[in-house]
């Protein structure tokens, strides 16, 4: 069984390239003329042609939790091409096709044929997940790979500041796009600072600094549950030594991901 | 008037520093300098090895609880009679008045050791009308605890000689936060760095460390492996603990109430993005904010009374010392001067607050000491390097702090004026020290 996230856009390249190819190869014999009406979607007929295609698609289960897999099952009849919509592309006539939609979706089967055009429609429902900090393995290890390939970059900070600068901005821009690309793994901010200062205030201003990341990530679209913040004041600085090439690396938020 | 001028000199403070030596004396000082003589204890019995080394060790530790007290003139020993005092009879009182010595009170005494048992005979007598104020037979099980005698000793000549003015710090025990490798635990020590214990071991951050005022709890915040947000602690000496359960991922410098009901802490607010000052019970009910306000207000510490909190804001630009009532009502700013304050602390008197403070332009914190019904501002330390997180001793007369004047963090002793400085901790990094408070006892009924 194959399995497509659907925001996964190298897997949908790849997975449209396959079936296109396929499609090209496999053209349909031409088919016995079939008085059968199609039992679903709408009809449309062209006076000069065969027999009208036929098209069932089906969905099961017909509702998800969100990160979880659903089946879509068509058949066809008098078909030369079909094409299933919402990103998918064209297919096999006859086939399945496992998928998980992030939001609840239509997918809609469009069969061509000699005698015109049949369209067959089922709705996916995808509810929030019920337990949160369950999420596919899949988005978590993409995003977890993203961070340890240097995709997600820190943000760095004004001394005793905690506004988002032009540049974090950018890095913040960049990062929301990973972070909606594996939609299910949980992302934690951490709050850091340089070791000036005390370690009380440290502690709040790296608090700070996590919070209008976090704030800053929302207004991008990142939802607000996704994302837990830490700071941890001086605790961990990034680089060592006493000047400031070393203190502004160490004023900064920084993005791990969690389970 | 002497504000302004006071201003002006904390102005100037940097480039004064090296010649300056704070001339105020904050805590109550006995009437005239008292001269006390300290005679190294003898053995009763067999002088053997084991007994030389208790000796050395009581003798010590004795000698420095005193000196560190700063109640006592204390002459040289070199000054003193040859001729060794191991009972009352042994003591001629005409060789303690000659005018070298001309001491006031003299100690002595003598130490045995005895199938594992160690014992301490000790005596501290009036050199002018020759009675004696105290004598005192102490025995315990190992010999590991002959320091713990003389912490015992001492703390009972200070309150004798400083006619009920303190009652000693030398068994008053510091907790302070401790790195070992990645993790940073709570530790627990005797004032001078001797006798350090671990109270956590599960290898996370634990910080800021303060006792609950009977001393058989601490309470710190946590951040164990791999969570993501910190945690208020609750721990008793004894193993128990409890987790103070809050909706919010940060919070920091928890401290008990002087009734040891309440829990005064900086956590953020719920929906906000800064942190806040709240109060709550033990066990988390009846959490309340004194602080709704959009900036950081941290680092809460108690009045001695209970009734109002100082507290650390950087609502006017920067972080300054505030004090308000413990339902958030008559706020006001103490501290005028600018710069970075952080970590105050009530003085057991209630007359003063201790804080670190960073003048602008400035990298570096230098421990203050501000009387607050005046307003007047005190240096007391100085020198290299970064002093932060200043804590009261019991008596109000020492302040414990951490400073990198030796390179890391360690933790140091001084008299509240930022004389007779000491260093307690030596290795790691070694920061927010805690000076357990004295316990009051209730009456009996």
């Amino acid at each position: 069984m194959r399995r497509v996230t659907l925001h996964n856009l190298s897997w949908f390249f790849c997975f449209f390239c396959l079936l296109t190819a396929a499609a090209c190869q496999k053209r349909p014999p031409p088919r016995a003329p079939s008085p059968a009406p199609s039992r679903s979607g709408d009809i449309t007929r062209d006076q000069s042609a065969g027999p009208l295609p036929t098209v069932t698609l089906t969905a099961s289960p017909s509702s998800i939790e969100r990160g979880d897999q659903t089946t879509l099952s068509w058949t066809t009849t008098d078909t030369m091409s079909l094409l299933i919509d919402s990103g998918i592309g064209n297919v096999a006539d006859n086939g399945s096709l496992v998928v998980s939609p992030r939001e609840s979706t239509t997918f809609t089967a469009t069969a061509s044929g000699s005698g015109g055009e049949a369209t067959a429609s089922t709705r996916v429902t995808v509810v929030p997940r019920s337990a949160r900090g369950i999420m596919t393995s899949t988005d978590l290890d993409g995003l977890q790979q993203a961070v340890e390939e240097g995709k997600i970059q820190p943000l760095f900070f004004d001394y005793d500041q905690a506004g988002i600068s032009a540049d974090g901005e950018r890095v913040l821009k960049e990062n929301a796009r990973w972070f909606q690309q594996f939609p299910d793994a949980t992302i934690v901010i951490e709050g850091h600072c340089d070791e000036r200062g005390t370690e009380e205030y440290n502690l709040a201003l790296g608090d700070r600094r996590a919070q209008a990341t976090k704030a800053y990530l929302v207004q991008l679209g990142v939802p607000a549950y996704r994302m837990e913040t830490i700071s941890f004041g001086e605790e961990r600085p990034f680089a060592p030594g006493y000047d400031e090439t070393a203190y502004r690396l160490n004023r900064r938020a920084h993005f791990m991901v969690t389970r | 008037m002497n504000r302004k001028i006071l201003t002006l000199c904390l102005v100037c403070l940097p480039s004064l520093l090296k010649a300056q030596t704070p001339d105020v004396v904050i805590y109550p000082r006995p009437r005239e300098d008292t001269k006390l003589a300290v005679v190294d204890f003898v053995a009763r019995t067999s002088d053997t090895q084991e007994v030389q080394a208790a000796l050395r060790t009581f003798d010590q530790v004795l000698w420095d609880d005193l000196e560190f007290s700063a109640f006592f003139e204390m002459p040289s020993k070199s000054f003193y009679p040859l001729k060794p005092l191991r009972s009352p009879t042994d003591v001629n009182f005409d060789n303690w008045q000659v005018p070298t010595l001309d001491v006031d009170f003299l100690i002595f005494g003598n130490l045995q050791v005895d199938r594992g048992f160690a014992v301490v005979e000790a005596y501290l007598y009036d050199v002018r009308t020759r009675e004696q104020v105290l004598g005192k037979r102490y025995t315990v099980s190992d010999d590991t605890l002959i320091q713990r005698m003389a912490h015992e000793f001492a703390d009972q000549v200070v309150f004798q000689l400083s006619a009920g003015t303190s009652r000693g710090v030398a068994r008053a025990q510091i907790a302070f936060s401790s790195l070992k490798g990645r993790s940073k635990e709570i530790y627990v020590m005797d004032y001078d760095g001797a006798n350090q214990r671990t109270i956590t071991a599960n290898g996370g951050l634990n910080k800021f460390p303060q006792w609950s005022s009977d001393n058989s709890k601490l309470t710190f915040i946590t951040n164990l492996p791999r969570s993501s947000r910190w945690e208020l602690w609750i721990q008793d000496l004894d193993g128990g603990r409890r987790v103070l359960p809050l909706p919010t991922s940060y919070v920091a410098s928890p401290s008990f109430s002087p009734d040891g009901k309440q829990l005064a802490f900086a956590a953020r607010e719920v929906n906000g993005s800064d942190s806040g000052i709240y109060i709550a019970d033990l066990d988390g009910g009846r959490l309340r904010n004194l602080s709704n306000h959009r900036a950081i207000d941290s680092s809460p510490t108690w009045s001695p009374t209970g009734r109002q909190i100082a507290f650390i804001s950087d609502r006017s630009g920067s972080p300054q010392l505030w004090v308000m009532d413990t339902d958030g009502s008559n706020l006001q700013r103490l501290v005028q001067e600018g710069g970075h304050c952080d970590s105050p602390d009530w003085s057991p008197d209630g007359r003063f607050i201790t804080y670190s403070w960073q003048p602008s332009g400035q990298w570096n914190h230098q421990i203050y000491v501000i009387e607050v019904a005046t307003g007047r501002i005190f240096q007391v330390s100085s020198g290299r390097g970064s002093s932060e997180n200043p804590h009261w001793s019991p008596d109000g007369r020492h302040i414990a702090f951490q400073s990198t004047r030796t390179g890391s963090k360690q933790i140091f002793v001084m008299n509240a004026d930022g004389k007779n400085l000491k260093q307690v901790t030596a290795y790691g990094v070694n920061e927010s020290p805690a000076w357990a408070g004295y316990v009051v006892t209730e009456p009996q009924e």
